[in-house]
């Protein structure tokens, strides 16, 4: 083979190798990926049932309920909708009442959110980055009041639980 | 002046590794890249000796490796060496002032020459009398970190930290206090006080649980009763807080020193619970001071206003406040209070009347 | 005066810093010895004073001096000392700090050691290390700069966070840096060849021991961090695709490439442009790393950082350096002469086809990495690329990528034998396919892929083992003879051998870890029996203990095999009492390979307890794999050919060079 031949094999091979490469990546990005909602977006954009997202925003106040079996259900809130959840397993250590969550899953039929994770992931004052940035973006939070929106206090007079 | 003295040693010692080479007569030449090839010469001899790689590929190795190292040799020997004693001349000018100079340029404005180091040894000899409190709080807290299940330093701790206005941190001693220092109604009645004044004055359910919880453990427990009225009336539910502020003062000793305050809070609810107050108790309200009454009732309006920012769907709660600032004086904080109201009812047509009924009597207008 | 003392030094060490960017660029145009010099004398001058500036810092946590604000911020009395050490790098600033001093401790080993190196490279290779230094000098002064003080120092540091008080933390970012930084002497030659317009076979050899003592310390850091988010973040997960982790993935994907590549240039003298662009790119991925994890423009866990100002200047730094290498690249480049020729079937063609493969599945990690970042800046939607995208891309492109690991070393240099190499990989092979065959049986059907991935693994495995066979003709000449062939044969070609088993030893974990991993979650009281795996683990008791500075919630379990006790469980919940916070503490038991895997959740009301146990097949594997790897990397390391052109014996791999001469 010539020099030239040589390097058509080669550059041929690598388009090659780059063309599965970018199929690869495009047909994952159709299928793998996973948006980001708040409960007032997910109600906005009617998500079909089914269709996997993460959930973020606050756990309300007095929602969660520990069912038999690890069975949890609690409530997500952003201030404008709620949107029920239900997980099973463990919750990780830093989940609490009245803080950022995010939850990735499905609505099922009954407009009901089923997760199968639950995630730790914040900041110190247990916010996620995303569940920050939507909450301020929809004129929910206050700067410097120690990182909690004003949304989920209020009349709630639900039975109190011990968020220690 | 020790720190001066390292910080000359220090630009002495930098300034000597940039002018240290510069004085150097021979230096050493460095690696070649003949060198290498020979090196890979001999490589090749051994693997072929060794069986690894063919004969006829060990030949074409060599010569290949053997023309690398001609060049190699042929360009590293077209390299002459010069000595360029202008530039060697500047470098060490730029050693000897440019270094010191930039590097005070820089230090300057970023360090604090003049501050000693602090070091935990040094400091736990200091005296004591003369720290601010919040390095007693800090020596209490990391005693209480080593022995959390001193009750009694969470105790002392817990009302000094509400007194500082860290209310989260006060709830958290509270509880511990609570935890092992043994329940009662006064200690329930602070954690629920200092809860309320973390969520800055309204009343949590979480507050409101532990000030029943205090009421249950004593029926007369006096902070705890008279914050339930005030979770009653912040919920809307005047009557039932004036009944409960009545019945504190009812069975209350004619000195007691909170009497004044509860009576102010009865004062606040409504005006016919006015004739229920005896005589003594009318005196000693307006044996306050002024300045103390008008700061009692304010911080109570606020506290008002707070909660209806929070949820506005009160119609009774907005009028109070809007008569509320009618009375401190206030037309301005009224007008705006009364927009407000208007646009957190305006939804609710039948609010919306029942807001304009009771404002008629206000004389505002609009 | 520590503090200040410091503070100055890291001042020192940026002046220093700027003479050895500057002084030996001109001494090599004007070809003056004593200027070139300069580089090594300031290189080692910076080196010690950076030293003495994380010293200093050292000293502060360790005194608990709180005048300084990073110590009051991220330090407390209470700490211990181990802690309190650790604690430097656990923060921003700290981490900054010790990233420079790496960086130094990189350029002074280049100065101290690269007597085989011509004057001129040396200069410039130092040269643009001092560039290097110098823009992360200015971002510490600047943005995050450790040394500043308190007026009125408080009594008590602020941070005890009990998550960060773990050795796993404290060993796992120096090694990623020694990694990351490492690989900034391999951009640094290949930036000085492109301002010296020459680069030979020769350059690939001197540069050969930084990559791989960069690419050793990057892949242990790797395997570290991902054994220590196994274990202390109680999911059982390991690896998990986070952006954070991804960041440290890239450089070493390129980097591995760039071992390679950099083979193919030594031996013939070819793909020279090739790899002079693999060094930028590995070191650019490195800051893009850093700048992904320190600007805090990520979600997650390890992004402590989230001031826009440090984002911006770290940005900044990382266009100046990509951009400006880029530019140096696409100038000179064309300029390098052209090297030896070859056909697509040889050693070389291998090379490249793992270049090929290692690149593309960068990009891959590189798309799935940024695109949700793209994404938000241009339309603001909020996606998260998780596990399934990176499983469907670079699963696919790794495959083939495993299948030609055995072929390379056994092909000729330019032109090999494929069908004679065919047949000496028989044996690896058939070992392949009874590995399918056995592991279809064991599992009696099943997942079908999994018994090929074994397969694949097996073949990569048996592969390095054939290679060996063959060079030492072990089952062809007596046994003293290949005994002595075996001594005889290169170092570097033994750490081929193992860093590709190593490969393959992974492999298996991964795919037993995640195909027949099975777990338990439920509630449980004293007396009950969760069974998993052929396992029984009976609740024995749920007791409380006091720490230190924690209340620990301690649950025993007995574990025991066909009514035979094996051993006991504690794993425990611990709260810290005066921050509110809590930490889950796993609880593990390795048997063989394989582990069992508890952490504890939260109390029921009724007095039971949530649970999740795993059973971890041949988990340990995929930890091992990479030691095998790094391991490898260390017996290349120790390769005599490495030193070759030292005027002196060089002391970074002081192994007598006299045991490894060869016995003919």
């Amino acid at each position: 083979m010539t020099r030239r031949q040589r390097r058509l094999t080669l550059i041929g091979g690598s388009l090659a190798v780059l063309a599965i490469a970018a199929a690869l990546v495009l047909n994952a990005l159709r299928d793998s990926i996973v948006f980001f909602s708040t409960p007032t977006m997910a109600a906005e954009k009617h998500v079909p049932v089914g269709k996997r997202f993460r959930l973020g925003g606050m756990v309300e106040q007095g929602s969660l309920v520990r069912g038999d079996n690890l069975a949890i259900s609690f409530k997500v809130s952003d201030g404008g909708a709620t949107l029920p959840v239900t997980y099973k397993g463990i919750l990780p250590d830093l989940f609490r009442e009245g803080q950022g969550v995010v939850a990735e899953g499905a609505l099922d039929a009954a407009g009901v959110f089923k997760a199968d994770t639950v995630l730790a992931k914040h900041d110190e004052n247990y916010m996620p980055k995303e569940v920050a940035d939507a909450l301020k973006k929809q004129g929910r939070w206050q700067e410097g009041s120690g990182g909690k929106p004003v949304a989920t206090q209020g009349a709630s007079n639900a039975p109190a639980s011990v968020t220690q | 002046m020790a720190l001066w003295f390292v910080f000359a040693l220090m630009t002495a010692a930098a300034i000597f590794a940039v002018l240290w080479p510069l004085g150097r007569a021979r230096s050493d030449a460095g690696g070649t890249e003949a060198a290498v090839y020979k090196d890979q010469l001999a490589e090749v001899g051994r693997d072929a000796a060794a069986g690894l790689i063919g004969s006829p590929e060990a030949e074409a190795a060599r010569v290949e490796i053997s023309r690398r190292l001609l060049a190699a040799d042929d360009t590293e020997r077209n390299i002459p060496v010069r000595t360029s004693p202008i530039f060697r001349r500047a470098v060490a000018v730029i050693a000897l002032i440019g270094l010191p100079l930039m590097a005070v340029a820089f230090y300057l404005p970023l360090g604090s020459p003049r501050m000693p180091d602090f070091p935990l040894a040094e400091r736990t000899r200091a005296p004591s009398a003369s720290e601010p409190l919040d390095n007693l709080v800090a020596q209490v807290q990391a005693h209480l970190e080593k022995n959390p299940t001193d009750g009694r330093g969470w105790s002392v701790l817990a009302p000094v930290l509400a007194k500082l206005g860290r209310f989260d941190d006060a709830v958290t001693a509270f509880r511990n206090a609570i935890t092992y220092n043994g329940d009662n109604a006064a200690r329930r009645a602070d954690l629920g006080e200092a809860m309320s004044a973390a969520a800055k004055g309204v009343i949590t359910a979480e507050a409101k649980t532990e000030f029943e919880r205090a009421v249950a453990l004593d029926a007369d427990e006096v902070k705890a009763r008279y914050f339930l009225g005030v979770a009653a009336e912040q919920d809307g539910r005047a009557a039932e807080a004036a009944s409960i502020w009545r019945a504190m003062l009812a069975k209350a000793p004619p000195d007691a020193p909170w009497r004044p305050l509860v009576q102010a809070a009865l004062v606040r609810v409504g005006g016919p619970s006015l004739p229920a107050l005896s005589d003594d108790t009318m005196a000693s309200v307006q044996g306050m001071s002024a300045d103390d009454r008008s700061a009692m009732v304010k911080g109570m309006v606020d506290r008002l206003a707070t909660r209806l920012k929070q949820d506005g769907n009160d119609v009774e709660g907005w009028l109070r406040l809007v008569r509320a600032y009618m009375v401190l004086g206030d037309r301005d904080k009224a007008k705006s209070a009364l927009t407000d109201a208007r646009q957190a009812v305006g939804s609710d047509a039948g609010k919306l009347q029942q807001l304009n009924e009771g404002l008629k009597s206000f004389g505002l207008g609009g | 005066m520590i503090a200040e003392a410091g503070h100055y030094a890291l001042v020192l060490a940026l002046a220093l810093a700027l003479i050895q960017s500057t002084v030996p660029i001109v001494g090599a145009r004007l070809r003056d010895p004593a200027l070139m010099n300069v580089a090594r004398s300031t290189a080692l001058a910076q080196l010690l004073f950076v030293g003495l500036s994380f010293v200093a810092l050292v000293t502060l946590h360790v005194t608990s001096d709180f005048s300084v604000a990073n110590v009051f911020e991220n330090s407390h009395s209470m700490k211990p000392l181990l802690y309190k050490i650790t604690g430097v790098w656990g923060n921003h600033e700290g981490s900054m700090l010790l990233w420079v001093s790496i960086l130094a401790l990189f350029g002074g080993l280049v100065a101290a050691f690269g007597n085989n190196l011509p004057l001129s490279l040396r200069a410039h290779v130092l040269a643009v290390q001092g560039w290097i230094a110098a823009a992360f000098y200015l971002f510490i002064l600047i943005t995050s700069n450790p040394f500043l003080r308190i007026a009125n120092p408080p009594i008590e540091g602020r941070d005890l966070n009990p998550v960060l008080q773990d050795i796993g933390l404290a060993v796992h970012p120096p090694m990623l840096y020694l990694g990351y930084v490492g690989f900034s002497i391999s951009f640094s030659f290949a930036v000085a060849a492109l301002i010296e317009g020459r680069i030979d076979a020769a350059w690939a050899r001197w540069v050969r021991p930084w990559t791989l003592v960069a690419w050793i310390f990057l892949t242990l850091g790797i395997a570290m961090g991902s054994y220590w988010a196994y274990y202390e973040l109680g999911w059982g997960g390991w690896w998990f695709w986070d952006p954070v982790e991804n960041a440290s993935l890239m450089p070493w994907l390129a980097g591995t490439a760039l071992l390679h590549s950099a083979v193919v240039m030594e031996k013939r003298n070819a793909l020279k442009v090739w790899t002079i662009l693999l060094a930028i790119l590995t070191f650019s991925l490195s800051l893009l790393g850093t700048f992904l994890v320190r600007s805090g423009v990520l979600t997650s866990v390890h992004a402590f950082a989230t001031d826009p100002t440090r984002g911006v200047f770290i940005l900044l730094i990382l266009c100046l350096f990509i951009g400006g290498s880029l530019t140096l690249y696409m100038w000179r480049a064309s300029a390098l002469k052209q090297g030896g020729l070859f056909a697509p079937i040889s050693r070389e063609g291998a090379l490249v086809l793992n270049n090929l493969f290692l690149t593309t599945a960068c990009a891959t990690v590189f798309i799935g990495t940024l695109y949700p970042l793209a994404l938000e800046v241009l339309t603001g939607d909020k996606i998260s690329v998780g596990a399934p995208f990176f499983n469907l891309t670079f699963g696919p492109l790794f495959v083939p990528l495993l299948l030609a690991v055995p072929f390379g070393p056994l092909l000729a240099w330019k032109r090999g034998d494929l069908a004679g190499v065919a047949q000496r990989l028989m044996a690896a092979g058939i070992a392949a396919l009874v590995a399918i065959a056995m592991v279809w049986a064991w599992t009696s059907g099943g997942a079908a892929l999994a018994p090929l991935a074994i397969g694949l693994a097996v073949f990569v495995i048996a592969g390095a083992v054939v290679d060996l066979v063959e060079r030492t003709s072990l089952f062809r000449s007596p046994f003293a003879t290949a005994m002595r062939r075996a001594r005889g044969l290169p170092r570097s070609t033994w750490g081929t051998a193992f860093a590709h088993a190593g490969v393959g030893v992974a492999l298996i974990g991964i795919v037993c870890e995640t195909t027949w991993n099975s777990e338990y979650i439920g509630t449980m009281k004293p007396n009950d029996v969760a069974r998993l795996a052929g396992y029984q683990l009976k609740l024995d008791d749920i007791t409380q203990r006091q720490g230190p500075n924690f209340r620990e919630m301690l649950a025993q379990f007995t574990v025991s095999r066909d009514g035979d006790k094996i051993s006991v469980m504690t794993p425990s919940k611990r709260s810290f009492t005066t921050r509110g916070s809590s930490t889950t503490e796993a609880a593990l038991l390795s048997r063989g390979a394989s582990q069992l895997y508890i952490s504890l959740g939260d109390t029921a009301a009724d007095g039971g307890i949530a649970v999740r146990i795993y059973h971890k097949p041949l988990v340990l594997l995929i930890w091992f794999g990479p030691v095998l790897m790094a391991f490898g990397g260390l017996l290349s390391l120790s390769d005599r050919r490495l030193r070759v052109g030292a005027p002196k014996p060089a002391k970074i791999a002081s192994k007598p060079p006299r045991a490894l001469q060869p016995a003919e």
